[in-house]
């Protein structure tokens, strides 16, 4: 048996955003869905991209000099070459692979951090479990060192396959973005049933088992998308259903658009570029319609920033 | 308002809480300066001989932005010093007994003895220049070794032009055994002193130990006599003299209330007991302990830059409880504290008046330790210790005394939290935080190198303590001469790539004077010959070898003449071993005697050797004479190459084992070459040391340019850091970087104390900016907790906080490259603030400027 590699997008030591604790969260690349509002557009592919970081290009020519293809993006086979003549870093391939036991040593550099508050180690992306095995072999890797892992997964993907990735994890990360499965569709590009279908399932299974990861639910709020109270409505009458007890945490994350240099990097247009953040009045509404959903309303918090204009308890 | 609109600004500056009338009164007076008709100014004195001299430049010559000012300095404070008569005979004693007598004489008979307004502790005007005391024949052979061409003077500023750094015989810089005068009072030291005398041979008697001992025993009494003037004066403005007016409410001296009476009539009970006798009461021991402090800056002529007063949590505790327990109001504890603060920001006034403020600037560095190890083993915060943390956030901000906590292992969750909340709510850490493990690491092995082991020990290295930002030394009887010597290690880069010759041609920037382009190291070879990169560090090891020596040989200068010429009597009363050697502490008195050599621009260095070894060696980017073209050139027109050497090449900070392995090397090759000087004229052994104060940046402007891609005039690696913009990898990757290289852990479990390694005693100024949305709210606290007990295992002696502020991140936007670092966090996504757009920025720096905490 050949020991899997896996495509890292990002690795993010003291992560404060991903899990109790202080974390390193490793971003692997490549996303089964296609979220309008995405916030690592650089994930989506599970194939190396070549970005380029226009601030910091001196028009040097070093990369047109070795490029095949004339730095054509069209025909960009990402294979490194003008990254690696690059002499400021403008220019960097995203997607680099990574042993397991060389990835254990990465992480394991923090574990001074992660020892009294809980932390550990996120496993993010993109979407883990579209590079499963590796995925699971380094939270199973992660576990023998006495490291707390975590799943942080969209689950778009076989019910055996999360469970497989859950049953190394500590705790599971869990989005659910959308309950209106015709509008998931039209925003991420798929319908939520299998999402649900396989929390349900994640519920059941935890439920028979000695140890179980905790779980934590992810529900982007983003403006003219999911942030209605409609959506919180829904999702947490869903999560009252069917995870009980087993919820842990309900986080509403607030929408940025700190990513839009990302977009631009790709050279893609992004229809959220210019959305503000959110009002701190709307956020304390759908904050209260979470709590009034069904769920512990002590699980439920918000993170994010609110609008700096926005006077009133901000 | 909209949010595209221009951003409102609404900072939540710290500001003082909790304040009492009387002290807020006191600090706000403090503040007002120039404008004050009370000041802590400059007095000089003058035995009005023609040949005296008051100002005596030795001090500063760590500080060369004073170099243009010392003659200017030395001719205005005689004209502007008055005439202090001296007794018959004065001539015929020994130096330092004529200096123990002027320097009573001046503050006990010539300073007025004054109390502000409400103060509860006595202790006044301090600040002094006074006469040297020196014979004609002193003056001249004094002068003769710091004046002219082959003069120290010319020395140093030749040694700072060359960017070789600075080094010279610095007062201040110490922990003074004020424990020990708080328990057996200035009469127990004098007795001391009389016994020590009295068993002197004869032969000794009359000769420099006997004047030592005579000396220390006049300089012992100076507190006893100026505390009787105090209490004299204390009962005058008790009995409705009038003292210093408050301006606002004129008179107000005069037509003292009863409360205020009592409070004058018990100063002057307290003051006709203490220092000379031990202190009972916990206001006796503040007393004491500020009247003890503040003539030690009288005794050196210099205003307490780095005079610490080690664990004063721990050594007034007992007289704390105890007056608690008599019935003290515990804030009226605090009170005292409150008022010894204010005092000890008077040091600032000493120059005043020069340009307007100019003093109340920058931190001079009284520190007060906080907290740590106790002597089982445990934590040792107490009730006294929690009293300081919650006047340091009452008074915060203010300059003086500099509070550094200590933490541990063992460091109660409780009292991180404080530290913590204290940390979120100023804009960075009100105190530095120093790390026990990592420290006395060093300590003990400063032991084992200098063969002191019976001074310091697993019996007593709990007990060091920090003096000035966090030099680490033990307390009492340890004179460390921590910021005495200041080098810029990346010298010994520029001399391995010319084989010993200044780079570029150095100017005298006073006289616009070239220094003639000499060798001046070794000749190590040329550079554009080496084969191999291992070739290019023997080179450099060479040339560190050598600017270590030129900076010990130039430290002996100032060295021996302070030891002839500059006694201090009073301060040697309060250093162990002085007495019992009959040795000042300027000629090596104390018990423990070190000179500390800072390595400057450590970062700096270890940058540019990894770049010479992947620009011209690894992926040959260049020759070395493309190389050594291009530094001659600043970089310009070289351009490409630069970029590489700043981008592409590995850097220290990042928790990388090829760059941080490179700096463990720099780190034994100088440390080791340190360890082997020992001064020659006072026997004070030389250790190691990261401290940078300001001369990382003042010194970029004079260093040429360097192989890391820097070019002259931007600023060099502060301390241990690393290099502006360089730690990619965040704050935890920062600090295991930074423990690394001091050691990190033994894999055998022989560390220097438990399994800690610490290659530098003295300690290592690490600072690291944060982002106040990583203080945002109590989750967020406990994450940084974290942070903190993980940096007890990884991480280096000490930490500095900066919790960053709009104007920070202004700055990021003027000046990306240095910033790359800067993470803004915002749900569940980290961005580099300086990799998003201006637009972006704007907004972020408007939500930081709002959040506040």
């Amino acid at each position: 048996m050949g020991v899997p590699t896996g495509r890292v997008l990002n690795i993010q030591r003291m992560s404060t955003e991903d899990g109790p604790g202080i974390r390193t969260t490793v971003f692997l690349k490549g996303c089964p869905l296609r979220c309008m509002w995405c916030h690592n557009p650089e994930s989506l592919s599970p194939r190396p991209e070549v970005v380029v970081h226009t601030e910091r290009c001196m028009d040097c020519g070093a990369c047109r000099d070795v490029c095949p293809h004339g730095c054509d993006p069209a025909k960009c086979e990402a294979c490194g070459r003008c990254a690696e003549a690059c002499p400021t870093g403008a220019r960097e391939v995203l997607g680099i692979d990574w042993e397991v036991e060389a990835l254990v040593r990465e992480v394991a550099k923090d574990r001074a951090y992660f020892g009294t508050s809980g932390g550990g180690v996120t496993v993010s992306g993109g979407e883990p479990t579209m590079q499963a095995p590796f995925a699971r072999a380094f939270l199973s890797r992660c576990r023998d060192e006495g490291l707390h892992g975590a799943l942080d997964t969209c689950g778009a993907c076989g019910e055996d396959v999360l469970r497989g990735l859950a049953g190394e994890a500590r705790l599971v990360l869990y989005d659910v973005k959308e309950i209106d499965p015709e509008r998931h569709r039209s925003f991420t590009g798929i319908d939520n049933d299998r999402i649900l279908r396989n929390l349900d399932a994640l519920a059941r299974w935890a439920d028979g088992r000695a140890d179980p990861p905790a779980l934590w639910i992810r529900t982007p709020l983003v403006p003219g998308a999911t942030a209605t109270d409609e959506n919180v409505r829904g999702i947490g009458r869903f999560l009252a259903d069917h995870l009980g007890a087993r919820l842990a945490r309900w986080e509403l994350c607030a929408f940025n658009n700190l990513c839009r240099e990302q977009y631009g990097r790709l050279g893609r247009v992004w229809d959220f570029a210019r959305e503000p953040l959110m009002r701190r009045g709307d956020l304390d509404r759908l904050l209260a319609a979470a709590r009034e959903s069904g769920v512990d309303p002590d699980s439920v918090s918000v993170t994010g920033a609110a609008r700096v204009d926005d006077g009133a308890g901000a | 308002m909209s949010a595209t609109e221009p951003t409102r600004l609404d900072v939540p500056i710290k500001q003082p809480h909790g304040l009492s009338p009387r002290v807020r009164w006191l600090r706000d007076y403090y503040f007002t300066g120039v404008a004050r008709p009370w000041n802590n100014e400059f007095q000089c004195f003058t035995t009005g001989t023609p040949w005296d001299v008051v100002y005596d430049e030795i001090s500063y010559y760590i500080v060369p932005e004073s170099y243009a000012f010392f003659q200017p300095f030395r001719s205005s404070a005689l004209q502007a010093s008055r005439t202090v008569a001296v007794p018959g005979g004065f001539w015929a004693w020994s130096l330092p007994e004529r200096r123990a007598w002027f320097i009573r004489q001046v503050v006990v008979e010539h300073l007025p003895q004054e109390v502000l307004p409400g103060d509860l502790v006595a202790g006044g005007r301090f600040n002094i220049l006074a006469s040297r005391c020196w014979t004609k024949a002193e003056a001249r052979g004094r002068d003769r070794e710091v004046m002219g061409p082959s003069g120290a003077r010319a020395a140093v500023k030749e040694f700072h032009d060359r960017g070789y750094g600075n080094a010279g015989a610095t007062s201040g810089h110490l922990i003074p055994d004020y424990a020990r005068a708080l328990r057996i009072g200035f009469r127990g030291i004098h007795e001391d002193l009389a016994a020590r005398l009295e068993r002197l041979a004869p032969r000794d008697r009359k000769g420099p130990k006997g004047a030592q001992l005579r000396a220390m025993m006049t300089a012992a009494t100076m507190p006893r006599d100026l505390a009787a003037k105090y209490a004299a004066q204390c009962r005058r403005l008790a009995g409705g003299e009038a003292g210093i007016d408050r301006p606002e409410a004129p008179g107000l001296a005069g037509g003292l209330d009863a409360n205020r009476r009592d409070e004058l009539l018990q100063m002057a009970a307290n003051l006709d007991r203490v220092p000379w006798e031990p202190a009972r009461t916990f206001w006796e021991g503040v007393q004491a302990v500020w009247l003890t402090h503040m003539l030690v800056l009288s005794d050196e002529n210099y205003p307490g830059a780095g005079v610490s007063f080690g664990r004063l949590d721990q050594y007034l505790a007992p007289l704390w409880q105890k007056s608690l327990a008599d019935g003290m109001d515990r804030e009226f504890g605090k009170e005292l504290l409150r008022c010894l603060w204010v005092h000890c920001n008077t040091v600032y006034d000493a120059m005043i008046k020069v340009g307007g403020n100019q003093g109340i600037t920058a931190g001079f560095g009284q520190l007060i330790t906080l907290s740590g190890l106790g002597a089982d083993g445990r934590d040792a915060t107490n009730d006294l210790t929690w009293a300081f943390l919650e006047v340091i956030d009452e008074m915060t901000p203010i300059l003086e005394p500099k509070p550094n906590v200590r933490l541990h292992h063992a460091s109660p969750d409780a009292l991180l939290d404080r530290v913590v909340d204290m940390v979120a709510g100023s804009q960075g850490a009100p105190f530095l935080l120093n790390f026990d493990e990592r420290s006395m690491a060093g300590m003990m092995r400063e032991a084992e190198r200098a063969g002191v082991q019976h001074l310091i020990n697993e019996g007593n290295v709990w007990d060091y303590a920090s003096v000035g930002c966090l030099e680490n030394t033990m307390a009492g009887n340890d004179r460390s001469g921590t910021v005495d010597v200041n080098l810029n290690l990346l010298k010994a880069v520029e001399l391995a790539l010319t084989g010993g010759i200044d780079l570029v041609e150095a100017v005298d920037p006073i006289t616009n004077v070239a220094y003639p382009r000499r060798r001046e190291g070794p000749d190590t070879g040329d550079a554009r010959a080496f084969a191999t990169f291992e070739e290019f560090f023997r080179a450099w090891e060479a040339q560190t070898r050598y600017v270590i020596d030129r900076a010990a040989d130039l430290y002996e200068r100032s060295e021996g003449v302070r030891a002839r010429f500059s006694p201090t009597p009073y301060v040697s009363c309060l250093v162990r071993g002085c007495a019992e050697k009959a040795l000042d502490v300027t000629q090596g008195g104390a018990e423990l005697s070190f000179v500390t050599v800072e390595g400057v621009t450590f970062a700096t260095t270890v940058d540019s050797l990894l770049a010479v070894k992947e620009l011209v060696f690894d992926a040959h980017k260049c020759t070395m004479a493309e190389l050594i073209q291009a530094l001659e050139d600043n970089w310009e027109g070289h351009e490409v190459l630069q970029a590489w050497a700043r981008n592409r090449a590995p850097k220290y900070g990042r928790d990388e084992d090829v760059a941080d392995g490179m700096a463990k090397r720099v780190m034994d090759v100088w440390a080791d070459q340190v360890w082997t000087h020992r001064t020659k004229c006072t026997g004070r052994r030389f250790r190691p040391g990261m401290l940078s104060w300001n001369y990382w940046a003042g010194d970029g402007f004079v260093m040429s340019a360097s192989a890391d891609g820097r070019p002259k005039g931007r600023f060099l690696s502060n301390a241990i850091c690393p290099t502006d913009g360089a730690d990619t990898k965040g704050p935890t990757a920062n600090a295991n970087s930074v423990g690394k290289v001091l050691g990190g852990r033994a894999r055998d479990g022989r560390g220097d104390w438990g399994d800690w390694l610490n290659s530098l005693p003295n300690g290592a100024s690490h600072t690291i900016t944060f982002n106040p949305s990583l203080l945002r709210d109590p989750e967020h606290k406990a994450k940084f907790k974290a942070f903190l007990r993980g940096y007890v295992e990884n991480g280096g002696t000490a930490l500095q906080i900066n919790v960053l502020d709009p104007d920070v991140l202004r700055e990021a936007q003027k000046h990306p490259a240095d910033y790359r670092h800067l993470l803004v966090r915002v749900t569940g996504y980290n961005a580099y603030f300086t990799a998003v757009g201006r637009e972006l920025q704007d907004e972020i720096i408007a939500r930081e400027s709002h959040r506040g905490v």
